[in-house]
């Protein structure tokens, strides 16, 4: 009777997703300052770099990143920033506390997927606002620009807008995982903002002697530099055929990350049971 | 006053070794603190190649580098992590009868704590800030002259005080209005935007300096930088140090009165 | 009876950090951290059958919420081998895991900021229950706990005892067949406490599930188990009936006499046994049972005694008493 044969993930998923919404609403002042809040700031990005663009027409000498092709990179870091603030981080705040405090135990016990539930349970609306934000930045870079992106680069872009997520996922899932070692990860959320900062950036200014060793690090150790930059590249300017090489790599590496993240997490969880009483 | 000093002591010690606790967390804070440092200098690179290395207002590639370095020296004296967040806490589970029982002045303990604390942490970051910027030597034109070098020890002092009272008041606001989280939010923002700590403020059109150059932000990064960088004249030197000693003392006053009316407040309320 | 939890040998040790006091130390163990290991449970073995009320007694640091924590599979074993249900907990299979709760008064597992229903439904999802049969049990524990008008608050409004008994219903939602109850009631006035009592014995006597519970308050043992493990420094020093403990340990009597002389110094009865209280006209003093019956007659031969009571020492002392042998066979070994 208890045993219904399909899965319960999708059910439990939306169960998350209403309860997250219900405990949100209870804080409404909150939810409007916070929305607020974050869209402010990226008002002041945008502010910043067209500051940029007062003094200069491209970034980086015969990049392409012209003013409204800049403002497509940045509509994708919004677009990513909001969806893994909005349904990733705050569980990986979450999970990384209830390790210190101890209070992993009822997750463990769940006859579901552990990682499901550390990863799910948790959503904060309220970051989402900036997803929509960062469309509205995407069309009218857009319009200014005066170019009407191909289905099939929409759909590209969509697909590997999620697969920059999975990566950093799997980045933000293991630092979480690790405060098991660490005793405490206080500052998950400034590791997380430090970690994420060279994603923020297009690939062409990391040379030089400075640039270069960080490019390799954050593309190939860290792969963080393509969560943004590939999608961008795919909207911005468009298929190009010097761009395919690091776009398959995007797809292999994203799949490898999850997969090394689970196999860290798990490893994780079998410590924390024999190490704890 | 032995009394006072072994207080101090005490809670120099204890923070000592609270940092010491979560050292793996602490190490690792401080590097990762100068990874945004380096982006920014190599965004601003790319920005001056795209015109040939033309400097944007009034800053080459030398400058941006000694700028954003000593921006970092700048927030490690006004940046106040947990300062109105843990304020505000106290005010919500009502651990801040505490300091209306004991014979300890809440602002003058804070301020202790803080000190201590900032003391602990330079002497941990030493090491990583002096091999930051012993690589970044080159970067600077040479040490500035000793009367620079006071008003810019002074300027560092202000951007303390600054830091301290203006957020310690923002956290006593937690007497009228719990939760404000929000709020502090967006005092994160405004700080990390208005206080150059993003851009040196020289960059921006002429018609907005002023609003930058009257607002108490820009004390806690941007100007002892400039004037470690001598982008002022005397003149102009000489009135942001008025200037700056003027929100000092306002926010000082500021967080007093913040804490008499809500202490006033709260026991009105019965607590 | 089918044996419904079969322990032999459970040992688990773990390894702690050693963090010393101070600055210097601190300073110090910026290099290297030192373990050292703390061994929890040390082979334990247990034999429970279905429809059980076991409850497990001990110190703080016995060994009582490992050994919850090892049936219910949320940590491994170091040794040793348990069934529970004919799994094995720590192969953490989804099939066993629906046929368990596990409820710890100091920890919380519904949602903070959101009315107790809403993590009902929560559980349903996630335990996969019938629509059905989610409603029939929900509205059966609502009625016995008298929560209706509660369960629209949010939990962090309510007050600890009607927490605890949300908790409760969010344990017994997918129907158990057995539950781990770590210290229910801590924490609880004593009206909130006896309704939780009240509850759990008369679910356990209808649903003749097999109970497993750890507590400081000896008024919830003797309110509801019959069956009494004792756990000290991670080993069972005593197993079985409540009355039992008596007579193992219980190897003496409490004897008050009162005179009838109003006198200010009653007479010395020390030779008797260990004096307990002088309290004129009353003395209290231990006996050992073999000697109670001698020991009454010759008081009663030889003073004028207007009143006498024989009784058993208090349970809790004599717990304590079991707590203090396995002390010192510890330091003694």
């Amino acid at each position: 009777m208890r045993t219904s044969s399909h899965p319960p993930y999708l059910d439990v998923l939306l169960t998350f997703a209403r309860n997250n919404l219900v405990r949100e609403m209870t804080f409404r002042m909150n939810f409007i300052a916070h929305g607020v809040a974050v869209t402010f700031w990226m008002g002041l990005q945008l502010f910043f770099y067209n500051l940029i663009y007062q003094h200069r027409d491209e970034i980086g000498p015969g990049s392409g990143w012209t003013r409204e092709r800049y403002f497509v990179f940045l509509a994708t870091v919004m677009m990513v920033n909001s969806l893994m603030q909005t349904f990733f981080v705050p569980n990986m705040k979450l999970f990384s506390e209830l390790i210190r405090k101890g209070n992993l135990d009822f997750a463990l016990l769940k006859p579901i997927d552990t990682q499901f539930l550390i990863t799910f349970a948790r959503m904060d609306w309220s970051a989402l606002g900036n997803f929509f934000f960062g469309i509205g930045v995407l069309i009218y870079a857009l319009i200014k620009m005066d170019y009407v992106p191909s289905v099939l680069q929409c759909v590209l872009y969509a697909i590997y807008i999620l697969l920059g997520v999975a990566i950093f996922y799997s980045v933000v899932l293991a630092m979480a995982t690790s405060s098991i070692w660490m005793g405490r990860n206080q500052s998950l959320d400034q590791f997380w903002f430090y970690i994420t900062t060279f994603a923020r950036y297009p690939l062409e200014i990391y040379t030089g002697s400075l640039g270069t060793p960080i490019r390799y690090v954050f593309t190939f150790i860290i792969p963080v530099l393509v969560v943004v930059n590939v999608p961008a590249r795919i909207m911005a300017m468009g298929l190009r055929e010097d761009h395919w090489p690091l776009a398959c790599y995007t797809v292999c590496i994203s799949l490898i990350s999850l997969f090394l993240s689970r196999k860290l997490f798990n490893f994780a969880l079998r410590q924390y049971r024999s190490a704890s009483s | 006053m032995s009394a006072w000093l072994s207080m101090w002591w005490m809670i120099f010690r204890v923070s000592l070794s609270e940092k010491l606790v979560y050292r793996v967390d602490f190490m690792l804070g401080t590097l990762m603190r100068f990874l945004p440092i380096i982006t920014h200098i190599l965004l601003w690179t790319a920005v001056l190649a795209a015109g040939d290395g033309e400097p944007i207002g009034g800053y080459d590639r030398n400058h941006f580098v000694a700028y954003y370095l000593l921006v970092t020296i700048s927030r490690a004296f006004s940046s106040m992590p947990g300062l109105a967040a843990g304020i505000t806490e106290e005010i919500r589970d009502g651990a801040i009868k505490k300091y209306l029982i004991q014979p300890v002045d809440l602002i003058g303990y804070l301020l202790l704590k803080r000190i201590a604390h900032k003391l602990v942490y330079y002497l941990m970051a030493f090491l990583p800030f002096a091999l930051i910027f012993f690589l970044g030597h080159e970067y600077f034109d040479g040490w500035p002259e000793p009367s620079i070098l006071c008003a810019y020890g002074v300027s560092l002092l202000f951007a303390f005080c600054i830091g301290f009272f203006m957020e310690a008041t923002l956290g006593l606001i937690g007497f009228w209005w719990l939760e404000v989280s929000s709020l502090l939010f967006i005092y994160m923002l405004i700080t990390f935007f208005f206080s150059g700590h993003m851009f040196p403020l020289e960059i921006l059109p002429a018609w907005l300096r002023p609003v930058f150059d009257y607002l108490p932000f820009q004390y806690l990064a941007y100007f002892p930088a400039a004037l470690f960088l001598e982008k002022m004249d005397p003149a102009q030197m000489t009135w942001g140090l008025w200037v700056g000693g003027f929100w000092s003392v306002f926010f000082f006053l500021t967080s007093r009165i913040a804490f008499t009316l809500g202490v006033r407040r709260y026991s009105g309320f019965g607590g | 009876m089918t044996l419904t939890i079969d322990v032999q040998n459970l040992t688990k040790t773990y390894r702690v950090h050693q963090k010393k006091e101070g600055l210097k130390a601190a300073l110090i163990g910026l290099g290297k951290r030192t373990y050292h290991e703390v061994p929890a449970v040390q082979g334990i073995d247990l034999q429970v059958h279905q429809g059980e009320f076991v409850a497990f007694l001990g110190p703080n640091g016995a060994g009582k919420t490992t050994t919850l924590k090892l049936l219910s599979g949320v940590i491994n074993p170091t040794a040793g081998h348990a069934t529970v249900l004919g799994h094995i907990p720590w192969k953490r299979e989804n099939a066993y895991r629906r046929r368990f709760a596990l409820v710890m008064g100091q920890k919380n597992q519904l949602w903070w900021d959101l009315p107790a229903q809403e993590s009902f439904r929560l559980h349903q999802k996630i335990y996969r229950i019938e629509t059905e049969q989610f409603d029939r049990s929900l509205n059966e524990l609502i009625d016995v706990l008298d929560v209706s008008k509660l369960l629209k608050q949010p939990v962090r409004e309510l007050s600890l005892g009607e927490r605890m008994k949300m908790e409760l219903i969010a344990a017994l939602l997918h129907s158990p067949d057995i539950l781990f109850l770590d210290e229910p009631t801590i924490g609880l006035d004593v009206v909130a406490q006896h309704n939780i009592q009240q509850f759990l014995r008369h679910y356990q006597q209808t649903r003749k599930i097999t109970v497993l519970l750890t507590s400081h308050y000896m008024k919830d043992i003797t309110a509801l188990c019959k069956r009494v493990v004792i756990i000290a420094k991670g080993r069972i020093h005593y197993d079985g009936s409540l009355k039992g403990i008596t007579d193992q340990f219980g190897g003496y009597k409490i004897l008050t006499v009162q005179f009838a002389d109003d006198i200010e110094s009653p007479p010395d009865l020390s030779k008797y046994g260990t004096v307990q209280s002088i309290q004129p006209p009353q003395v209290t003093i231990q006996v050992p049972r073999a000697e109670v019956a001698s020991v009454l007659s010759h008081v009663l031969n030889q003073h004028d005694i207007a009143d006498v009571s024989v009784e058993d020492p208090p349970l809790e002392n004599m717990i304590a008493e079991v707590f203090s042998l396995a002390a010192e066979e510890e330091n003694a070994s």
